[in-house]
């Protein structure tokens, strides 16, 4: 039994490494500094948010809000950053926590739905996913958000090593959460309840709050994501955040967090992110149509699913 | 009396609606628009009609928006050689698919969100994959040829209404008279005494996510139809009405009680609530956020919070 | 030190428990006993907070106390050890030690894990467990996770200025026989610390390790012995008391069955943690109940039986036929087996469908016609079955949620009757229901058993099992541990305890 679970934890890690191995195999070129650096860009902000949905499954819960909190900060983030004098060298930097602290907010609404008035985090989350994508389009007006800032661009354009800031802004946001997850009560709390919420709220866990500052810490790195996001396309809009809901779960599961919770954590969010994001340059660097993206990926993470269940602890599926 | 206003708490809200949008403008009440603007969201009554049955047995189907795009491709671009065959073959398609994803689901213990957004994510490539992610054009001749009935009337209504109304009597039937009606009813009723009488349960899910597919399918055959092409993208936005249909219909997400009748009254909200903020001239930026707002409020009044023992 | 005065408390008309008085004294250990339905875990939530009481004070060292939540007791020193293991299995040791109480090893949200490490060596060291604290608790074996239990109740020495007051709720249920020692050698090193309410329906041991033993009954004291005058027979005949009134279960009614067709046959089946080796027989007509303490395996039986549980050794067979082998319950109710569960309302009824509707639940196919529902057969049927076991109901299509108690079981085992069943499987089948209706089902029992169905039974008391029974098995922690013949001898519920303890 040890074993096997030895096995399944560096499952993912394996699967990456024998990818990476593949796509250089078929074409040289994928193994290059240059193409390393495109796949960090890539997965930069999608880590973010990978990262952000991690500590809500890991305590049982899914949230489907992000594309409606990553549009809808990038948004804000941009509006911000223009009133605010345009740069983030001038006062213009005051926009990086007011979307920060939107993205929280947003996140706390969303937890707060779901936890205090008892509705499926799936359902609230998604509900709240659309609000968000409305609200985005409410600001816009249905256009695009440009920004004009060669500071903040910088980001994506000032490379150390080969890779951009944006790749270490990413990494130091991974560390923390990682810190959050081993360090912290909050982490520890999260685990608790994903193992056993009756029990865990015998033993005094305080389940509402817990599940309010979960999302919100799920909306900060949300916020996180979206600003790289503008990093890397210089704007932002609606549709920002597309696509985001089904790839970060996507990466979450491959990478071996467990859908029912308490098992996984930051990192097997980044091997999965990693995963994901090496199969999309891979299929590009190799001739293939990207759009397949989806669907490889819809059937790898049913296979992540199924591998992953202990079926006799999971009793009852809807 | 409580319980009785309780359950039909959806007719109540339909007829107020139609009420207080008709007193701010008259012309709303007009029958002959009324059945116009009825007539333009069958499809989306349809696909709700087949979310119906997934939601009735505890599930969900995250699937059917992509479903519908994916076929809206497959319909534009087969209309030609197929002609009239492309309906079924469809239909087929999106049934296998939805059975697809109930396998998934009742062998595998799955989460039916993920499998189904997972199917849906599958076919998202396959649509964009068959039209080279371009949006397509349908022979129109063909299609007048064919299906040039269905953009006509017969009198003031409109003849989609037929081809909804006709579904609907369809479902209603399996839903009354069927044992697969009887079965589905026990198994969102009251799964662990379904279990208990012999029924074989797994089969039953997978019958409803089929159902949900296939109806699913229809919808997309409607829009290729009606906006005579078919592109990767068409139905997308469908997805969150036809969830708020069948939820404000009462249906809960808990499943067990409500049903097709449910879901019309739903879809009639649902057609009311849209077309009114078309009528007061509320933006379209603002819709997706009402429905949003709807939903959550819809889900909160409807929950069957005893089924629920621990809510993740 | 923990005195009970007087405390009573009701559910509605059932009055569970009737002017308790009970007390502890520090560093003593007291047992408490009793039969199902007893009160011990009535009385146990409410020294634990769960419940309130009705009436009657609850005294620490002299001072009136009243909980209002299980925080409550434990702020006051009473910790409680459960049956179901309460610790989360994913987490380190040292975290479910200090589960909800992170507080103390925190800066600013960050936890301090050499300090909470080194805290739990010393916790564990009380409970002389010698295991790494951050070991995962899904890694332990059962009797070290049943002393990081105790090592987590005692943790509130530090929280409580009085002593401690320490709940054991059937401790030994899945402990070995050496572990049972050990538990029971650490729990007396503790009474310097704390005083122990040890529960148990193994008498012997009960008798072993307390001090005082306190036997219920029908929700009241009936006895107080201390270890020296404490004798196994005495506290069993305590426990059960009363003489059954044959005239009511109308003992004389049974008719005798036919030996030679079985119906059932169990050998040597076993179910990894639940049954051990079990075996017995029914027959055609005969009725067998199953007797036993919660978590016997009884219910355990029921499901394997009927497909739900599959058991992991020995064999079953059914009308005498090697080959049948039921692997769920589609292949159970197709081969003529009917089960009704005990939780009526969640698995045993379709509360938001009709009567006509519910009693063709299990016979779907036959009451259609090529996917078509023969709506007017069904009707007939239930009609015909509301007339024949007088079921109270409007009509043949009232939801049954409307349908009292008694009449849903009616329901239910019309259900089973008209799909032909041939080997009824009925858990708790007059559970929740008033006499009169009792009375029904006993009737509908013996009309089945008169009819050649063969009947497994878990009844509520002993009287329903004597006076139902051709036969009684008792059960105890997953074995058959004696089987008693009605026929052959007069059986007391007496008896039956002897067996049960």
């Amino acid at each position: 039994m040890l074993k096997n679970l030895d096995i399944k934890t560096f499952m993912p890690a394996i699967v990456l490494l024998t990818l990476i191995i593949f796509f250089t195999a078929l074409n040289p070129n994928f193994a290059s500094m240059r193409n390393f650096a495109r796949i960090a860009i890539a997965a930069s902000p999608f880590l973010m948010v990978a990262i952000g949905v991690t500590f809500i499954i890991i305590m049982g819960s899914i949230d489907l809000s992000m594309e409606g909190s990553v549009s809808l900060t990038a948004v804000i983030f941009c509006f911000a950053l223009v009133y605010f004098g345009g740069s983030v060298a001038s006062t213009g930097w005051i926009a990086v926590p007011i979307a920060l602290l939107c993205g929280a907010l947003y996140g706390a609404l969303n937890g707060f739905i779901h936890a205090r008035l008892l509705i499926p985090s799936f359902m609230s989350s998604l509900a709240m996913g659309f609000v968000g994508i409305g609200a985005t389009v409410l600001l816009t007006g249905g256009g695009i958000v440009r920004i004009n800032d060669d500071i903040f661009r910088s980001l994506l354009t000032y490379r150390i090593q080969g890779f951009p800031l944006m790749v270490y802004l990413a990494g130091f946001f991974l560390c923390v959460g990682i810190f959050i997850q081993k360090k912290t009560v909050l982490g520890r709390h999260l685990y608790a309840i994903g193992g056993a919420e009756d029990l865990a709220k015998a033993s005094g866990v305080p389940i509402l709050q817990t599940r309010v500052l979960a999302f919100a810490l799920a909306g900060f790195y949300y916020a996180l994501g979206g600003m790289l996001q503008v990093a890397k396309l210089g704007q932002a809009e609606s549709v920002t955040g597309a696509n985001l809901m089904f790839l970060s779960i996507t990466a979450a599961v491959v990478g071996g967090v467990a859908l029912w919770g308490a098992i996984g954590g930051v990192i097997n969010a980044l091997i999965g992110v990693l995963i994901v994001a090496v199969i999309n340059n891979g299929m590009v660097v190799i001739g293939l149509p990207d759009f397949i993206q989806d669907g490889v990926l819809g059937v790898l993470v049913i296979i992540a699913v199924i591998l992953s269940t202990n079926r006799s602890s999971v009793r009852f599926v809807k | 009396m409580r319980d009785v206003l309780k359950s039909n708490f959806h007719w109540v809200t339909l007829f107020a609606l139609v009420f207080l949008v008709g007193l701010v403008d008259k012309n709303f009440w007009d029958i002959a628009s009324l059945l116009i603007l009825i007539g333009d969201f069958v499809p989306l009554f349809i696909m709700a009609l087949g979310l119906t049955f997934a939601i009735y047995i505890g599930g969900i189907d995250l699937s059917t928006q992509s479903m519908a795009n994916m076929v809206t491709v497959i319909a534009a671009l087969y209309l030609t050689s197929l002609g009239f065959l492309i309906v079924p073959l469809c239909i087929l398609i999106g049934a296998c698919l939805g059975g697809l994803s109930g396998f998934i689901t009742t062998r595998f213990l799955v989460p039916s969100f993920i499998s189904t957004l997972a199917i849906g994510g599958v076919c998202y490539s396959l649509a964009q994959w068959l039209s080279g992610n371009r949006a397509l054009y349908m022979d129109s001749e063909k299609r007048n040829q064919l299906f040039g009935w269905l953009l006509d009337s017969t009198g003031i209504a409109p003849n989609a209404l037929f081809v909804g109304a006709f579904v609907f009597v369809l479902m209603l039937f399996i839903e009354r008279k069927t044992l697969l009606g009887r079965q589905l009813k026990a198994v969102g009723s009251a799964e662990l005494a379904a279990v208990a009488s012999g029924i074989k349960v797994q089969q039953i899910k997978i019958m409803a996510f089929a159902i949900s597919g296939g109806l699913a399918a229809l919808a997309g055959v409607l829009f290729s139809i009606k906006l005579s092409g078919g592109a990767p993208s068409i139905a997308n936005g469908f997805l969150l009405p036809a969830i708020v249909a069948v939820l404000v219909g009462g249906t809960p997400l808990t499943g067990g009680v409500g049903g097709v009748v449910n879901t019309l009254v739903g879809a009639m909200i649902v057609t009311v609530i849209r077309s009114s903020m078309l009528y007061l001239e509320v933006a379209a930026t603002h819709q997706q956020m009402v429905f949003g707002l709807v939903l959550i409020a819809a889900i909160v009044f409807t929950i069957d919070r005893s089924k629920l023992t621990i809510v993740k | 030190m923990l005195e009970f005065e007087n405390i009573s408390k009701s559910f509605g008309p059932v009055r569970a428990l009737n002017n308790i008085n009970f007390n502890v004294a520090k560093g003593e250990i007291v047992g408490l006993v009793g039969e199902n339905g007893a009160g011990k875990s009535t009385l146990m939530k409410i020294l634990f907070g769960s419940y309130l009481a009705d009436s009657g004070s609850i005294r620490i060292d002299g001072k009136s106390i009243q909980f209002a939540s299980p925080r409550d007791a434990m702020a006051n020193g009473i910790g409680m050890v459960f049956q179901e293991q309460s610790l989360i299995p994913n987490l380190t040791v040292m975290e479910n030690l200090f589960l909800g109480r992170e507080a103390e090893f925190t800066h600013f949200g960050i936890i301090d894990k050499s300090r909470m490490a080194a805290s739990a060596r010393y916790q564990l060291a009380k409970v002389r467990l010698d295991v790494d604290p951050l070991t995962v608790t899904s890694e332990l074996s059962f009797p070290q996770r049943q002393l990081v239990e105790l090592a987590k109740v005692l943790t509130l020495e530090e929280e409580t200025e009085g002593d401690l007051v320490i709940l054991l709720d059937e401790p030994t249920s899945v402990l070995s026989e050496e572990e049972v020692e050990l538990l029971f050698d650490i729990v007396n090193k503790l009474r310097s610390r704390a005083a122990f309410i040890f529960v148990s329906h193994r008498l012997d041991e009960v008798v072993t390790l307390s001090d005082r033993i306190y036997v219920l009954k029908d929700g009241s004291i009936v006895d107080e012995v201390t270890r020296e005058t404490a004798e196994i027979p005495m506290i069993q005949s305590k426990m059960v008391g009363r003489e059954i009134d044959t005239e009511y279960y109308k003992q004389d009614l049974k008719k005798p069955f036919d030996e030679t067709t079985s119906v059932l046959s169990l050998k040597d089946i076993s179910l990894v943690g639940l049954l051990h080796h079990v075996s017995f027989d029914v027959h055609a007509g005969e009725v067998v109940c199953l007797v036993g303490t919660e978590g016997s395996g009884r219910e355990a039986i029921l499901r394997t039986v009927f497909g739900i549980l599959m058991p992991s050794s020995g064999t079953l067979q059914y009308n005498d036929h090697p080959a049948i082998k039921i692997k769920s319950p589609y292949d159970a109710v197709a081969h003529n087996i009917g089960y009704m569960p005990r939780e009526r309302k969640v698995e045993g009824i379709f509360m938001s469908m009709s009567v006509a509707e519910n009693m063709t639940s299990s016979q779907m196919q036959r009451y259609s016609y090529y996917g078509l529902l023969k709506k007017q057969a069904e009707k007939e049927l239930a009609e015909a079955w509301i007339d024949r076991l007088s079921i109270k109901t409007q009509s043949s299509h009232t939801d049954c949620s409307r349908l009292s108690g008694g009449n849903q079981q009616k329901v239910v085992l019309a259900k089973w009757r008209s799909s032909g069943a041939k080997l009824m499987m009925l858990d708790h089948p007059t559970r929740g229901l008033d006499i009169g209706a009792k009375q029904d089902v006993y009737e509908m029992i013996r009309n089945m058993a008169a009819d050649g169905l063969g009947l497994v039974v878990v009844p509520d008391t002993f009287e329903e099992a004597i006076g139902l029974a051709h036969k009684v098995i008792v059960m105890k922690d997953g074995r058959v541990s004696e089987e008693f013949d009605c026929d052959q001898q007069d059986v007391r519920p007496l008896d039956l305890i002897a067996a049960m303890t």
